[in-house]
């Protein structure tokens, strides 16, 4: 993030003012092997969601390929994620010195990135960027003077999370709906237009220059051994200084919540209650859980999915529970694109008695059916096409158990026949 | 339940009807159709550029557009209705996207949302009665470091509290972002006549609630 | 071929099939939704999921993987052992299906689809016993989509088999999944109805009540019908079908799966193509004409009646002035017997194939879509040749020897009076006797003529014999390809009415009860080319 909040940042001129496509050229001059072993090396781990190193990723595609695609995914759409919007707005050349040394090391001919529909300065910003960086011959027939030809074309979303899911967003890529492919083949074997395909996200892309211009070692210097690389963590909700904050993965969620240069403490009068730390889909902390480390590994010792996308919304005691698991029910039963069973009637179910809860109108065996209903979406891996069954499964999962006092307190204090009375207008 | 079953016999496009979608924007769909290995790639951006156009993609112009592409008007329907930002009916001249994520919501979004359904007179995917705005909500806007925030057309609003409601509302220039744009791709086209909600016209088709 | 093990069963099977295929062609009831084996595989209902066995990524050991597979898209290859039988794959099966029923309307007792409906079966067999839904159920829209075929959104579960079928068979595309998640809806653009000339498969396919056909609605009770298997007279293909019938009365027509013909499909014209066989103005007693005298003889009387009035006329006349017009409505097997009759009274009498209707062009589907630049692979043809067995009674004539006339040199010769007697043979479901066909009624001293309908013909005859449509007949149709396939009797003719087959077996000189299968076994000698006839494989009824 070394170039957000310079004047100008957007610019080629102050990009390269600062160091901007060295990384690239060097990448170039180099044997398009070497490039992938050097990010093999560093454990470029992808900064989307599910962590899985981005050398090993390229290493898929069949040694005998004509043709390759590259995705960026610039879809960003967990809540409360924005660092991808962040890196976008400030740095776009970044991202495309990214794509270049990813698109080059991949053999890939096209770069599309898929940009979510909500970002329209971004879009605007990052477009520009790309146009000045054709004008400059970095992009298009030759680039930065090699023989090595790349297009790269922004495509827009138009307003569905599940695109962020490679195969969903490689369906919306070609004009469909965007509904995760069932796999087999992967991408990397058929993937955009059957085509051997990668899809990398926005801040993978953007550690490619600094891996490329100052080697592995200084990479994986960063950080502890399995998370390596500097990582940007997203804050928001009731705290003094929400922002996007770059940092090794050895932080933990309080140090990012209450560090002067980084959340800043909670507003003054608030309380943490709960706070999600990877993204909703992750699944939720209570404030006696806020020293565990942001790393890859870590959040799984607090029945969390992952690491997710590293942002952390927090939750302060003035807030209802009943009205956090709403808000959760609710985002996946819009954001389920429907196909498999578990997801589209699991969500939407959970959506429903989380909604009547909030009402005021909760049972307790509702409690116990969010449980259930969570572990038959979720219960074993394949279950769904996606993952995003699984994403919804584990907020409430953890909702429901770490606050299941405060749950049942609030069903308790509910007015007697209010149940009854609700579920009759309803029906 | 009734009975009574909705007629897709029926058609609703005018099969003589004049052509709606311009040579311009015809152009320009086909323009992007290089850049994919299949014609159909194109349609959401053909999608875009036809909702910026036209202010909605009405079925004659997904007719239109299915023509252009070498698809049905049945696939452009289907992957229309998919994407939540795509309208099939008109809306106001401007779209107010409320963000209901988690940040903006204990932040107070859910408050700016509902004073702007007083302040409209109008519930959600509504259209006020004058037509100038349409409200909506989206669950992410990725702006949860302005939490809560909203979007107006194009223009992200950050930080909106309740007292800056009726400035913002009053601002002519609420929805666009000022910035030097891209000409060599995704150039705006030639302003077209958007054709103007009527304020009973609820768009049904993006309901997402 | 390869080796896999089921539920610790082992079976051996076509390599790279769906294990989900393999497994219900050996008799395991999966449950399954999305899967159809002629359509592209979706993966997306998530009820056939399985146990695997992998190598254990640690020890390489192999043992089950923490993880559920769908059956339908994991293909068969040797040695793979899968389980359906834990209670991992029977939880999820059972909470897949609460999931299917949380907001299906359960108003079973006016669904169409009711007593062969998956969500039924599937309740029953994998399912539990109740819904813990208190919440509303979403509501959604019935549609009139065509106009053959109603959609019952709330009953669907997006198996979306339908539209691939509109899309991978028809090619037509009518239909589309619109919305998301939860609210996602079965629909067509409108004004563009599904009306493409395979529709009605879509409904075959559809594995619950949404679908119906407006042909069928409310007619009756799926329980009380009986299928018979049967072979569709529409066109030159030869679908395999199944007659669905009750009361005597047949109330639709169902495509039987056939891998050398239709596989899972049939079209539109063959599938509400049986109308007429319950036209009031058909055909139901036989008729004596002497002069202006009409009679109806009983059946007894038949035969020797016909034997009769053929054996004076040879006798008065010459033999070569006889003559037999074949339809290509007839069974192989009637056919053989009328020749067989014709040759026996008139050694040399001429035999003619009557006129073969055709309609149009052969229509290929899936239909090329817009800007496609080459045909897709054919996987259903509708042929212009809109009858079951003009193969047959061709090759029946070419077996015969003797005088073959073809319909326009019969006709040429009849109308210069070269014939004294002729039996025609109509059976044609569209009127046939065309103005020229006409006038040749009068030509004939002896005319007898098998027709379903009155027409100019039946008007000049002196014996009229009412034909039977083919639902009331067996025997064995000899498709465009060179398929001779067997049909059985569905339901009874009209009262009065005989089968075909039954009077012309006693005109041939047999005794006792007509069967196809009789017929082919006397016909073996002579013609075995045409006895040896093709049954498609049932499949077992959960592997729908």
């Amino acid at each position: 993030m070394k170039n957000v909040g310079v004047d100008g940042s957007t610019t080629l001129k102050v990009y390269e003012s600062r160091g901007g496509y060295v990384a690239a050229r060097k990448a170039l001059a180099m044997d398009t092997n070497a490039v992938v072993e050097e990010v093999k090396k560093a454990n470029l781990r992808g900064r989307g969601g599910a962590g899985f190193p981005a050398g090993v990723k390229w290493g898929f595609l069949p040694k005998d390929r004509t043709t390759t695609l590259l995705c960026v995914n610039a879809d960003e759409s967990e809540p409360p994620t924005f660092c991808n919007r962040v890196l976008m707005e400030h740095d776009p050349h970044q991202l495309i010195e990214g794509t270049i040394i990813a698109a080059y090391a991949t053999r890939s001919q096209v770069a599309y990135i898929y940009m979510r529909g909500e970002f329209h300065e971004q879009f605007h910003v990052l477009q520009k960027a790309i146009d000045e960086a054709y004008e400059a011959g970095y992009l298009g027939k030759k680039v930065l003077g090699t023989d090595y030809a790349l297009e790269c074309y922004i495509h827009r979303g138009a307003g569905a999370y599940v695109c962020g899911e490679e195969t969903g967003l490689i369906e919306s890529l070609e004009g469909k709906r965007g509904q995760p492919r069932i796999k087999p083949p992967f991408p990397a074997i058929e993937g955009l237009f059957r085509r051997p395909t990668v899809v990398n996200n926005v801040e993978t892309l953007s550690c490619l220059p600094h891996i490329m211009e100052r080697g592995a070692d200084w990479f994986t210097g960063i950080g502890p051994p399995h998370s390596a690389g500097p990582k940007l963590f997203c804050v928001s909700g009731p705290v003094n200084k929400p922002g996007c904050y770059e940092a090794a993965m050895d932080i933990t969620v309080r140090e990012l919540i209450e560090r002067d240069d980084m959340g800043g403490g909670m507003l003054s009068g608030r309380k943490v209650k709960a706070v999600f730390p990877g993204g909703l889909s992750m699944g939720v902390l209570t404030v006696d859980e806020l020293d565990m480390k942001m790393d890859f590994e870590d959040p799984r010792n607090y029945s969390l999915l992952g690491l997710g996308t590293a942002a952390a919304v927090v939750v302060d005691d003035a807030t209802d529970i009943r009205l956090v698991l709403r808000n959760v029910a609710r985002f996946y039963g819009t954001e389920s694109c429907g196909q498999c069973t578990q997801c589209r009637e699991g969500t939407s179910w959970m959506q429903r008695i989380a909604q009547r809860i909030e009402s005021g109108a909760g049972r307790m065996e509702d409690l116990d059916l969010l449980l259930e209903t969570a572990r038959n979406m979720g219960m074993m891996p394949g279950l769904s096409i996606c993952g995003l069954s699984d994403g919804a499964t584990y907020p409430i999962e953890t909702i429901v158990k770490k606050f299941r006092p405060e749950l049942e307190a609030a069903i308790r204090s509910q007015p007697a026949g209010q149940v009854e009375a609700v579920l009759q207008a309803a029906n | 339940m009734s009975w009574k079953a909705i007629d897709r016999n029926q058609a609703v496009v005018d099969a003589d009807a004049p052509p709606l979608l311009s040579e311009g924007v015809r152009e320009k769909i086909l323009s992007y159709t290089h850049r994919y290995e299949t014609k159909r790639a194109a349609l959401l951006p053909a999608l875009h550029l036809v909702q910026n156009t036209l202010g909605h993609v009405s079925w004659q112009a997904m007719v239109e557009i299915a023509a252009l592409l070498d698809i049905q008007p049945s696939d452009v329907f289907d992957t229309l209705t998919f994407y939540t930002h795509f309208w099939t009916h008109p809306k106001g001249e401007k779209v107010i996207t409320v963000c209901r994520s988690l940040s903006c919501e204990v932040l107070g979004g859910a408050a700016v949302l509902d004073a702007l359904k007083a302040r409209l007179g109008i519930e959600e995917h509504g259209t006020s009665s004058d037509g100038q705005y349409s409200l909506v909500t989206e669950e992410c806007l990725a702006g949860c470091d302005h939490a809560p925030c909203m979007l107006i057309n194009e223009k992200l609003h950050k930080n909106v509290k309740l007292d800056d409601l009726e400035r913002i509302l009053a601002d002519g220039d609420n929805d666009r972002v000022d910035m030097p744009r891209s000409d060599l791709f995704d150039a705006p086209p030639v302003a077209e006549s958007k054709q103007p909600a009527s304020a009973t016209e609820d768009d049904s088709r993006t309901t997402d609630d | 071929m390869a080796k896999i093990i089921i539920d610790n069963q082992e079976l051996e099977c076509r390599e790279g099939m769906p294990v989900l295929r393999a497994a219900l062609e050996a008799g395991w009831d999966i449950p399954h939704y999305c899967y159809h084996p002629g359509l592209s595989v979706a993966a997306s209902c998530r009820l056939c999921l399985m146990e695997m066995k992998m190598p254990h990524p640690k020890t390489r050991e192999m043992d089950w993987a923490p993880k559920l597979f769908p059956a339908c898209q994991t293909p068969v290859r040797d040695g793979l052992e899968v389980r359906f039988n834990s209670d991992v794959v029977k939880t999820a099966q059972e909470s897949c299906m609460e999931f299917f029923l949380l907001n299906h309307p359960l108003d079973c007792p006016v669904c169409d689809q009711a007593g062969e409906c998956c969500l039924q079966d599937y309740s029953y067999k994998f399912g539990r016993a109740e819904s813990r839904m208190v919440d509303p159920k979403v509501v959604n829209p019935k549609k009139d989509i065509g106009p053959h075929t109603l959609l019952y959104t709330d009953r669907c579960v997006t198996c979306t088999r339908c539209v691939r079928f509109t899309r991978e068979i028809a090619g037509t595309g009518e239909l589309c999944l619109v919305q998301r998640g939860s609210k996602n809806e079965i629909d067509v653009f409108p004004g563009r109805p599904l009306d493409n000339p395979m529709q009605g498969n879509v409904v075959d396919i559809c594995p619950v009540g949404c679908l119906l056909d407006k042909d069928f609605l409310f007619k009756r009770r799926v329980w009380e019908l009986t299928g018979t298997s049967s072979i569709c007279p529409g066109c030159a293909t030869g679908c395999s079908i199944r007659v669905d019938h009750a009361d005597n009365r047949v109330y639709r027509l169902k495509p039987r799966y056939n891998p050398k013909v239709n596989d899972w499909w049939m079209c539109d014209e063959g599938r509400f193509g049986f109308k007429y066989t319950q036209d009031n103005a058909r055909i139901i007693k036989p008729m004596l004409r002497r002069g202006r005298e009409e009679t109806s003889p009983s059946w007894r009387e038949i035969p020797d009646i016909v034997r009769f009035r053929f054996q004076d006329h040879v006798r008065a006349s010459s033999a070569d002035k006889v003559v037999a017009v074949l339809s290509p409505f007839m069974a192989t097997e009637e056919a053989w017997l009328l020749i067989r009759f014709i040759r026996e009274v008139a050694p040399e009498a001429a035999l003619a194939m009557g006129p073969v209707p055709v309609e149009g062009e052969p229509q290929a589907f899936p239909c090329a879509p817009p800007g496609a630049p080459s045909m897709p692979d054919v996987k259903f043809t509708i042929l212009e040749e809109k009858c079951p067995n003009r193969r047959g009674i061709e090759q029946l004539l070419e077996v015969s020897g003797g005088t073959v006339l073809t319909f326009e040199a019969f006709s040429e010769q009849a109308a210069k009076g070269d014939f004294t007697a002729a039996w025609i043979v109509g059976g044609y479901p569209k009127p046939w006797v065309e103005k020229d066909t006409a006038k040749l009624g009068s030509k004939f001293g002896l005319l007898v003529v098998q027709d379903l309908f009155e027409n100019k013909l039946t008007e000049a005859a002196a014996i009229v014999l009412p034909a039977c449509a083919w639902v009331e007949r067996d025997g064995s149709f000899v498709n465009a390809k060179g398929l001779a396939q067997p049909f059985e009797r569905a339901i009874s003719p009209p009262d009065g009415a005989m089968r075909d087959g039954q009077y012309l077996f006693e005109i041939a000189g047999f005794e006792g009860l007509y069967s196809g299968q009789r017929v082919r076994e006397l016909m073996a000698e002579a013609t075995a080319s045409l006895t040896e006839v093709y049954e498609a494989p049932p499949i077992p009824a959960h592997a729908h």
